[in-house]
Order: C-alpha cells, then structure tokens, then sequence
C-alpha cells in the first residue's frame, strides 16, 4: 500500500470495507430483489418477442387519428395493444393490438409511402376483420353498452357460427364469431337449424 | 459491436476464460443474455453471478439502505436493456458496473455523506498515516482524510466514477472503458486528471493548499 500505486492510495484508504469486515449481505437482501427481477422479467415482453411472434401475415389498419383508435378498439371491442411494440414518430405512431393468436397493425393515415387511406376520408372500406371471440354473447354485449355502432345485429349463421359485425369509428368493419362447437362447449345454447347469413328464398328449404 | 439478439450461434462458442477451472462447462454471460431472448428467465442467471459483486459496489458508495433499492434498479434496467448488449464481450460484470454508476449520479449526496463517515472512521483507526507517506506536519491526519473524502466528492462525476471503479474496483482500464461506455485512452486522461485535482486539493507533504 505505501508504495501509492498510481498514486490513489488515499482514495483506497476511503474505500469502506478497508476499516470494518465486508457490510453483511443479508442473503435476504438477494433473494427478494431476485423474486422481484424474475417476476418482472416473466411479466414482460421486450420489443424482440414482440417481433418474433408476429404472424407471418397481419393487415395495417389506417386511421387519421390512430391515437384514438388504440383507445377505441380496447375500450370498445376489448382488443389490447402490445405495448411493448408502439413505435412513436413525432406526432404519429404505430400500435400492434393482439387479437387471440393474431395482431393488426394499427397506424397513420399514409397516402404517399402506402398509399393507404382511412376509410372515414374514402367514404367506403374495401376488407373485413375476421376476428373469432372467447364469448360472442359477452362480447356484444359489451361492445353495446360502450356505444359500438352495431352494422349487423348478433345472428346464428347457417354455417354454425354466432355473429355479429360493428363499424369502427372511422368505418373498418369488424366481424366477431364464435363457433358453435365452442359456444356448447361453454354451456351456451345454439339451435338445430340456423339460417343466419341465408338469402330469404333459401331459409324455408333449411328449415 | 454484435447485439446477442439471433447470436446463439456465436455466443455457443466461447469457452471458460483461461485460469479457470475448465473442466467445468460455464456459460459465457453474452450466452446467457442470448439464451434470454429466447427464454427471458434465463435472464435471472446473471442476477445469481455478478448480485453480490454489484451489490457490495452499491452499498461501499452509497451506503446499505441506497444500494437496496438501486440493486433492484441496475437489473431491472440491465434487463431492459439486454438487446444491446455487446454479445463479443463474455463477460458482463463491466457493463453491470456502467449500470450501477450510472444509477449511482442521482445520489450524489448520499456518497458525499458516505465519505465524510469514512474518513471520520479512518482517521481514528490504527495505521491512519499510512496512505499520506510522510508525516504530516500542518495538517493532521485527521484532517487530510477529511480533505480527501471532500476532494472525491468534488472531482466530476466522470473523474470520480474512473477513479472509484480502479481504486476499489479494482477494474481494469479496459473493463472500466467497457462499464462508461468510451474508449481506454479517456479512462486513462481521466483517471490522470482525477489524480491531479485530488494532488492539488490535499497535497502530499500536507501543506495547506
């Protein structure tokens, strides 16, 4: 030590542990902030996962107000944004929302790069969301009483699956589904014969 | 810079570093942090490694209640920002320590008070003269200790991080470039400037400054 190496002996000589034996660790100390770190890191999804479990195909959704949107189909139709992944530039952004095993893109209004325009400024929409639910009934049900505007009350289609469809608030059409199969399997009831979705000179040959 | 994001196929490869035990199969810490973006718990092996290290680190700086809190914050934080980790460098107990200081800027105070303490402590204890050389005449010891723990609190945060990571640290010059984030040549122009002020501040022979 008297040889100074470097000369910062004297900073050595502050360093705490010089005077009095290592301050104990309490093993506790470690095993809770371990717990906490695990649960945190098994809570979280880093922008990567995001990105590695992105299907290998999902649609971009333009809105003029995308902000707005991300707020709306969460409120409305229960579709939560995969926080993780929003990308912000300056004042626009892009917002993935999870949809079961699936994601849309949700994202600016862009008629230059993509050349894809908010159905609210077309006056029309050209695709559908397919989007199948964990409870049809619920979710309408919900989406109702939070003012959804309902373009196609809730029916059981011919093709065994209950529906319904609802415009958003800058006019993409969602379609929300549910199986039969599923349905029963859930306890609800589906009928023998369902003529949802038929045109009306075919409901009575169904029946 | 290589990010382990994807690099599996690199950081597989490394082998235990020379002089340890190598029949023992470790995996390098940058495996780890790859391994993580596949499974993100395998993210707590580090944790298990470098806790004690980082956490004795914390409490010597800023006392044992301070270092609680900022243990939790310094993995948190390597956690988020695990994808751009250099995936060539092995070992990650610099980049934790980079962490941890960084951390460590908001408790300036803190560290201050931490040091007075010290030298306080230092200053009754049995070879109290050692670190100073010849006797001090002007000054007593008591007072250079003091000096000296006020001349650490007022080097800048950049000269004092370089010289604390060395003095007590013991990290390389390397390791400390890696842990700040810039290149050997400035550990080194700042370690030496750090030197300087501390010199000025409580001269070697004792005399007032």
């Amino acid at each position: 030590m008297s040889n100074n190496i470097e000369g910062l002996d004297p900073v050595r000589g502050l360093r705490p542990d010089q005077l009095r034996p290592n301050e104990p660790a309490e093993p506790i100390v470690f095993s809770r902030h371990k717990e906490q770190l695990m649960t945190a890191i098994s809570g979280t999804e880093s922008y990567d996962d995001v990105i590695r479990m992105m299907p290998d195909i999902y649609p971009r959704l333009a809105y003029d107000d995308e902000r707005a949107a991300v707020e709306y189909l969460g409120r409305v139709f229960a579709i939560e944004e995969i926080r993780e992944a929003r990308m912000e530039h300056g004042d626009t952004m892009l917002a993935w929302l999870r949809v079961g095993n699936g994601v849309v893109m949700v994202g600016h209004a862009d008629e230059e790069v993509h050349r894809i325009s908010s159905p609210r400024s077309l006056g029309r929409t050209t695709v559908q969301m397919m989007v199948y639910v964990h409870n049809v009934d619920e979710h309408f049900a919900h989406a109702f009483a939070q003012g959804a505007d309902i373009s196609m009350a809730l029916q059981d289609a011919f093709y065994g699956e209950r529906r319904y469809e609802a415009t958003d608030l800058e006019g993409h059409r969602w379609h929300f589904a549910e199986r039969f199969a599923d349905i029963k399997a859930r306890g609800g009831h589906v009928p023998d014969e369902a003529t949802g979705g038929l045109p009306p000179e075919d409901r009575s040959s169904a029946m | 810079m290589v990010r382990c994001v994807g690099a599996m196929a690199i950081t597989g490869n490394f082998q235990p570093p020379a002089g340890e035990n190598s029949s023992v199969e470790v995996e390098s810490d940058a495996a780890t942090i790859a391994a993580s973006f596949e499974d993100s718990e395998r993210f707590g092996v580090l944790f298990d490694r470098h806790a004690t290290v980082i956490y004795r680190y914390l409490v010597r700086r800023v006392g044992v209640d301070e270092a609680d809190t900022l243990l939790g914050e310094t993995f948190a934080v390597a956690f988020e920002r695990r994808a751009t980790y250099d995936c060539t460098r092995t070992e990650a107990r610099p980049w934790l320590y980079g962490i941890a200081t960084n951390l460590l800027a908001h408790h300036r105070r803190s560290e201050a008070r931490r040091l007075a303490a010290t030298a306080r402590l230092r200053a009754h204890s049995p070879g109290a003269e050692d670190a100073f050389g010849p006797v001090v005449k002007a000054l007593t010891v008591a007072d250079v200790w003091l000096r000296t723990a006020r001349a650490i609190t007022e080097l800048s945060t950049e000269e004092r991080d370089v010289m604390i990571l060395r003095a007590w640290e013991e990290l390389s010059y390397e390791e400390i470039a890696t842990a700040l984030g810039v290149p050997v040549g400035t550990v080194r122009s700042r370690l030496s400037r750090a030197r300087t002020h501390l010199r000025e501040l409580v001269p070697p022979d004792g005399r007032e400054p």
